[in-house]
This record gives C-alpha cells, sequence and structure tokens, in this order.
C-alpha cells in the first residue's frame, strides 16, 4: 500500500509535539530557576513537639492540598505577605493547590496555637462552627503532631510589621492614595477634630458600637457577626487610612455599611479622628492614688459558640 | 488445557478485548462514581462518616478523579476504539489477545489504584496520585494499545483515513509521552517547575487523550447514527491541527496567579483562547451533518447521547479560554465553578460520548438487542438533569465564592453561604449515580438476559467485510 499522502501528516504531528514540548517543558526548566530565598519555609527548626518534613508528607498523604492553597496572591486580604518564586525551591512535590474550599495556609504556621490546630483537625465542628472540614480523628499521635508541627512552620521564614493595613488606593503608594492625602485639611491628631467626630459617630456608629465604642450598641444583639469592640488593643495599630478605608467601605460580610456613599470625605476623617481618641480598655485615667485599688475589673461576657469574635481584618 | 486456559483469558474471539473493556469501564465507573457521590454527600454532613481513613473526603477525592478517569472514561474510550478503528479500517483487530492482555493489565492497575489511593498511598500529585509501579503497568497498557492500534491501521483494507482516525492516531502518538512526562517518577522537581510540569500534564490528559479521542469517537457516532456524509472533510482537518497546535501548551493557565514566568503564562493563555478555533470549527461540523436530521434525536437515544456530549462540549469550550484569560482567572480561580467546569467536560462532554459508543457499540459486538428501551431513557433523564443541577449548584457555589474572596470576607462567613449548593450537588450525584447503575442493570440484563441472538452473524459479517 502507497502511504505516502500521510508522510507529511504524520511527519508534522510528530514535529508540532516535540516543539510545544520543547517550549512548555524543557525551556521553563532551563530558563527559570529561581534562587532559594530567605523567605521561604524553613523545616530545619528543632522542635521537641514533632517532625515538620514528615508532616509535610502527612499533609500530601491526606490530600489537604485538594482544599487548602499555598500561595498568597495580590488581592488576598488578610493572608500575610505576598510568596516570592524563590520560597518554593524545595517545595516537592508541589502544595501549590487548586481550590480553595478553606483558607489559605501560606502563612498559617502561628495564627493559631498547636493545641487549637490539634482540635481543629480532630473535630474541626467544635472550635469552627459552621465548617465542612472532615475530621483527622483517625491520625495516630505521631502523624497528628508532625502534621501540626508542619502546620506551625508555614510562612515561618516571612515576618510582617504591620498585619492590617489599607489597600494600596488609599496609602501614599499610589497617586489615588496621595490625592486622597493631599485633599485632607482634617489634623486627625487634633482634640478639635476628634471633638467634631464624637457628633458624627452618635448619629451614624452608636447604634451598633456603642456610644463608648465597646461594640455594645443596642443594635448589636440582632447582629450575627458582632460589632467590632474599638477598645481592643488590635485597633491601635489602625493607621489613619485603614480607618477611613473601612468606614468609606464597610466590612464585606456584616452589616457595616459602605459610609462612603453617605459621609463626605472630610466627615470621614474627623470621624478617623474620634475612633483613634477612644480609650484602649486597659488604659483607665484615675484622678487619685485613692482610687487605685478601687476599680473595679471589667468583665468581658463568657463567649458561647454562636457569639463569634469581631471581625478582625480577615481570617 | 493450556489453549483452553488462554483462551479463556486471553480469547482471540473478535470482538472480545472491545466487549471487555466496555464492561469493565462499566464496572470501574460504578465504585468510582459512588465515591464520588460520598464525597459530595461529606461536604453537607461532614460527620457522616467518622473515623475511617478510606472513607475521608480527600482519599475519596483521589480514587473519584482517577477512577473515572483512568477507569471509567479511559477503558470505554479504548473499548470504543477497539471496535471503531477495525470498522473503519473494514479489518479484524490486529491482535485480540493482545487486546484482552491489554484489558487484564488495566484491571490490574484499577485495583491497585483502588487499593493505594482510598489508602492515602499517594504520589501526591493532582491528577497522577498513582504510585509508581502502577505508572509503569498504564505506560505497558498504553504502549501495548498503541502498537494494536497502529497495527490495525497498517493492515487496513481501505486507502484513505477517515478524520476519526486521524484523533485516535494522534492521540495514541502523544498522551504515552505525555502520561510519562507528567508522571515525573524519576525526578524530584523544584516546587514551581514541578508545578508547570504538573500542570502541563493535568491539563494535557484532557487535551491530548480525553478531547482528541472523544471529539474522533463523535467524528465516528454522527454520521453513522444520522447516516449524513460529514458536512465538511476540510473544516475537520482544520479542526485536528488547530487542536493539536493549540491544546498542548494551556496548562500554566492552572497556576496564573502563582510565581511562574510570565512568558509562560503569556503563551499559555494565548493558546488556550485560541483553542476556539478548533473548537468552533468542530462544532460547526458537528451541528452541520446534523442539518436536517435533528428530528431523530427525539427516538434515537444514542444520537441523544451524543448531540447532548456535543452540546455539552460547545458550553465547556466557550467557557474554558474565557476564564483562563486574565482578568477571569483573577475573580473565578480557586472556587467550585472550576469543579463545575471539570464536571462539564469530563461528565457533560466526554462521559456522555462514552456512554452514547457503548450504547453504539455493544449490540454491535453481541448481536444482542438493549434489554429495555425505558431503561436507557430514564439513564438519559436521571444523568442529563442530574449532571444539569450539579453545573448550576457548583456554578452558584463558585461565584458566591469568587465574591467573598474579591471583598476580602473571611472562609467562615462565605462557607456558610455554600451549604444549600454543597446539598443540591448532592443530590445530584444521587440521580447520576442511580442512572449509572440503571445503565449496569439494562447491560446485564441484555447480555446474560434470556434472548434470542438475532444480530450477532449480520454484525460479524459487517466487521469482516
Amino acid at each position: 500500500m502507497n502511504s505516502n499522502p500521510y508522510r507529511i501528516g504524520s511527519f508534522a504531528v510528530f514535529t508540532t509535539f516535540i516543539i510545544i514540548i520543547f517550549s512548555t517543558v524543557l525551556m521553563p526548566m532551563v530558563l527559570f530557576q529561581p534562587k532559594p530565598t530567605d523567605t521561604r519555609n524553613n523545616y530545619n527548626l528543632e522542635s521537641s513537639a514533632g517532625d515538620a518534613l514528615r508532616g509535610r508528607q502527612i499533609y500530601v498523604r491526606e490530600g489537604c492540598f485538594y482544599c487548602h492553597s499555598q500561595f498568597t496572591r495580590l488581592q488576598d486580604r488578610g493572608y500575610g505577605p505576598l510568596v516570592k518564586a524563590g520560597d518554593f525551591v524545595y517545595e516537592a512535590p508541589h502544595v501549590l493547590g487548586t481550590a480553595r474550599t478553606g483558607p489559605d495556609l501560606t502563612n498559617e504556621g502561628g495564627r493559631f496555637p498547636s493545641q487549637w490546630q490539634k482540635a481543629h483537625l480532630i473535630e474541626p465542628r467544635s472550635v469552627k462552627p459552621g465548617s465542612i472540614m472532615p475530621s483527622f480523628s483517625y491520625l495516630n499521635d505521631r502523624d497528628m503532631n508532625d502534621l501540626v508541627c508542619y502546620i506551625q512552620t508555614l510562612g515561618n521564614g516571612r515576618t510582617v510589621s504591620a498585619y492590617v493595613e489599607a489597600p494600596d488606593e488609599y496609602m501614599p503608594v499610589t497617586p489615588s492614595g496621595q490625592a486622597l492625602l493631599a485633599r485632607r485639611h482634617v489634623d486627625t491628631n487634633s482634640d478639635a477634630a476628634s471633638n467634631a467626630g464624637r457628633g458624627i459617630f452618635t448619629q451614624n456608629c452608636a447604634a451598633c458600637h456603642g456610644l463608648e465604642g465597646w461594640g455594645n450598641g443596642p443594635n448589636s444583639i440582632t447582629l450575627e457577626k458582632k460589632p467590632a469592640n474599638f477598645s481592643r488593643p488590635f485597633y491601635k495599630q489602625y493607621s489613619d487610612q485603614m480607618w477611613f478605608y473601612r468606614i468609606s467601605e464597610g466590612v464585606p460580610g456584616t452589616r457595616m455599611p459602605r459610609f462612603g456613599e453617605t459621609l463626605t470625605e472630610e466627615q470621614r476623617w474627623y470621624l478617623v479622628a474620634y475612633l483613634k481618641s477612644l480609650p484602649q480598655d486597659k488604659e483607665v485615667t484615675i484622678n487619685s492614688l485613692a482610687q487605685l485599688n478601687k476599680l473595679t475589673p471589667t468583665k468581658l461576657p463568657v463567649l458561647t459558640k454562636q457569639e463569634w469574635e469581631p471581625h478582625s481584618g480577615g481570617h | 488445557m493450556q489453549s483452553s486456559f488462554i483462551d479463556k483469558f486471553l480469547s482471540n474471539e473478535p470482538g472480545s478485548a472491545s466487549r471487555n473493556f466496555l464492561l469493565s469501564a462499566l464496572w470501574w465507573s460504578l465504585w468510582a462514581m459512588g465515591a464520588g457521590l460520598i464525597a459530595g454527600i461529606e461536604f453537607s454532613a461532614p460527620d457522616l462518616i467518622h473515623n475511617i481513613p478510606q472513607l475521608s473526603m480527600p482519599h475519596l477525592r483521589m480514587w473519584h478523579v482517577n477512577g473515572v478517569a483512568i477507569g471509567w472514561l479511559s477503558m470505554a474510550y479504548v473499548g470504543s476504539i477497539y471496535y471503531m478503528v477495525p470498522s473503519l479500517c473494514k479489518n479484524k483487530l490486529w491482535s485480540e489477545r493482545l487486546g484482552n492482555f491489554t484489558m487484564w493489565a488495566w484491571n490490574i492497575v484499577m485495583i491497585g489504584a483502588f487499593a493505594n489511593l482510598l489508602n492515602g498511598n499517594t504520589e501526591g500529585r493532582e491528577y497522577a496520585e498513582l504510585p509508581a509501579l502502577l505508572d509503569y503497568m498504564v505506560v505497558v497498557a498504553l504502549i501495548t494499545i498503541a502498537i494494536n492500534v497502529y497495527g490495525t491501521v497498517a493492515t487496513r483494507n481501505v486507502k484513505k483515513l477517515y478524520v476519526s482516525l486521524w484523533y485516535f492516531l494522534g492521540s495514541m502518538f502523544w498522551f504515552p509521552l505525555v502520561y510519562i512526562i507528567g508522571q515525573r517518577t524519576f525526578v524530584a522537581l523544584p516546587g514551581l517547575n514541578d508545578g508547570i510540569v504538573g500542570w502541563f500534564y493535568g491539563h494535557n490528559i484532557l487535551g491530548m487523550w480525553f478531547t482528541t479521542m472523544g471529539v474522533g469517537m463523535m467524528y465516528y457516532l454522527l454520521p453513522r447514527l444520522t447516516k449524513a456524509p460529514l458536512y465538511s472533510h476540510g473544516l475537520s482537518m482544520l479542526g485536528f491541527w488547530g487542536i493539536a497546535l493549540f491544546y498542548a501548551p494551556t496548562g500554566t493557565h492552572h497556576i496564573t496567579q502563582s510565581p511562574v514566568p510570565e512568558w509562560l503564562k503569556a503563551i499559555a493563555i494565548i493558546s488556550s483562547v485560541f483553542l476556539f478555533v478548533p473548537v468552533i470549527t468542530v462544532l460547526t461540523n458537528f451541528f452541520m451533518t446534523m442539518k436536517g436530521k435533528w428530528g431523530l434525536v427525539a427516538s434515537d437515544m444514542t444520537l441523544r447521547f451524543a448531540i447532548t456530549s456535543a452540546g455539552f462540549y460547545l458550553i465547556t469550550c466557550m467557557q474554558g479560554p474565557f476564564q483562563a484569560t486574565r482578568w477571569v482567572n483573577w475573580y473565578l480561580h480557586f472556587s467550585q465553578w472550576v469543579v463545575g467546569h471539570a464536571h462539564l467536560a469530563l461528565l457533560g462532554t466526554f462521559s456522555f460520548i462514552s456512554t452514547s459508543a457503548f450504547y453504539y457499540v455493544m449490540p454491535r459486538l453481541t448481536g444482542r438487542d438493549w434489554y429495555s428501551m425505558g431503561l436507557i431513557r430514564q439513564h438519559y433523564w436521571l444523568k442529563f438533569l442530574g449532571f444539569l443541577l450539579m453545573m448550576i449548584s457548583l456554578t452558584i457555589a463558585g461565584l458566591i465564592q469568587a465574591a467573598g474572596w474579591a471583598f476580602g470576607m473571611p472562609v467562615d462567613q462565605w462557607s456558610l453561604q455554600i451549604r444549600p449548593y454543597w446539598f443540591l450537588r448532592a443530590i445530584s450525584g444521587v440521580m447520576i449515580v442511580l442512572g449509572q447503575f440503571i445503565f449496569a442493570y439494562n447491560v446485564y440484563k441484555t447480555l446474560y438476559g434470556k434472548q434470542v441472538e438475532t444480530k450477532k452473524s449480520a454484525s460479524m459479517e459487517a466487521i469482516k467485510a
């Protein structure tokens, strides 16, 4: 039989395929060889609790990477610093992940105590109501400790100075952030501005956040996600722009509205000045030494499963 | 004695390899789809099964993915081409014994996969989870299939190769290579390179195997079922070369947002968008072939499965290039939308075309008529409606999730909002698996129930002629 008509065809199929393999498999191997960075996960730390590298094998064996990714993206808020290409040099097989049915675990290490992680692996619903994570109660002690040790190692090479910051469009690093700062004429550290903000707070915020900003306004009892308690030390690290961003854009998933729609920029800056002046719960002012021992301690309510922590900027 | 033993396990009877492959595929589909159903239910009731590692969601998922991809779809494909290639070449399969040997090897791989993956013995690479020994066996099986198919084509009794054969021969050339590259058995690549090669394989098991084989089967089935000539041979060649050129480099679009090189992302995304060309070409050819024959869909169930598959192929391939672009991927990636898309391709398109081929090939191999047309209709409607429900619920869940990520919402907030859609997905799973069991019952009654053999001699004559 004469097979000449198909000789060119089979040659073309062969060539095409080899070119494609060359350009998308071999070329990346040669051209893309990032140097290991210091921000990668450090598995060599001494730990009496378990073996992080063996924990990584457990992580792979139990298929954690099907629901948890391990790379942060530019647009992710509240998941810690961005990854670099060099962070992954020693990560084989890769656990980048393909779906996020659960949270991203790039910087999970240290977010929760090890005992919490263990409880969460054994009975997820007991510490995270509503979670659909499978229970891994069948892991033996060694596997469990190694796995928790691995989780606590994630992101240990990446350190952060500020955990919560407004998106770039509010910060002076972008033209829009610079314009925002240029338009601002309110001195957010002044008493006058703070006083001006008090009235705005009473009218717009107090119904949920309470007159003193403790998150205990009359509306708060009806809300599933409780309003923020501004006396928590957490809020003392908020920058002006972060306050402004939260007020303007609200908190998605809660009843906190986008006040950018109703308040002018000037009013929002006054509000920022007032919120910055709210006292921290441990900072109590006394007028004389005689009052020193007479203070009644602040009684915090007992947290039940229904009363979750106020929103804390992600996670 | 010796020869009868060999005849029993490595039968030389014409059509036996095809039949055995199809029946094995059906058998593994029940186990793999069943595992998918249990995993789906566990999204709604996470504490339903407790303390059994083999039945925890991630282990079920590994088995589900490998079971449907390598067990159900691949075996059904091989069974179908073992019938289609000889019928297009007007001769017999090159070696029926070799075909049956491959069938046993493949079934042993599946038993190994079942035992290993459910126990968490995995290489930890998505779509390439099988342990090394099973990888070798798959490669051996693929090479024996390639030998058999190429041997059949080399000894053909017709001069011109029909377009289906182009697709089958192409797939049998490049898929073994893709599989060997994708397993990374001997190498431990640095993390991101591992990801690049992993997604080269993860996408090309679709692009260079499921798509090219499935499209080839559609090219075979549509003209046969409608008794109409193919609309255009030129278009079919354009579609073939388009897929061969543009499909293979697309893998990196799965990790567009990770720190892999930008030029590689650009190649992947541009190729993904270019895939519009072969897809529209192929579908134009299909739908123009159907011109004037659409009425047949009402009565011919085999054709209805095939046309449904072509319809879902259209939707899949409109979604694919769209969600591979950066500005859509930015929003939709990581969400259940992608899971819906994967099911649209593998269940909606390729499982439907495999089922169509099964319904077409089996009576012609055994000479027995289907036991019940009613059961085929039930299978169709359960699978079709079940799949639509799954697709819609996963897509909505994915949009909620994507919005959650885009607005920086904590996971524990949006995860509460998608609980109803997990529940609907579990119901859709029940429908699909029930349909598959009805299918299996129908096959059992057809092959092993009492029935007068009528067509066997005729169809065998047709094969020999």
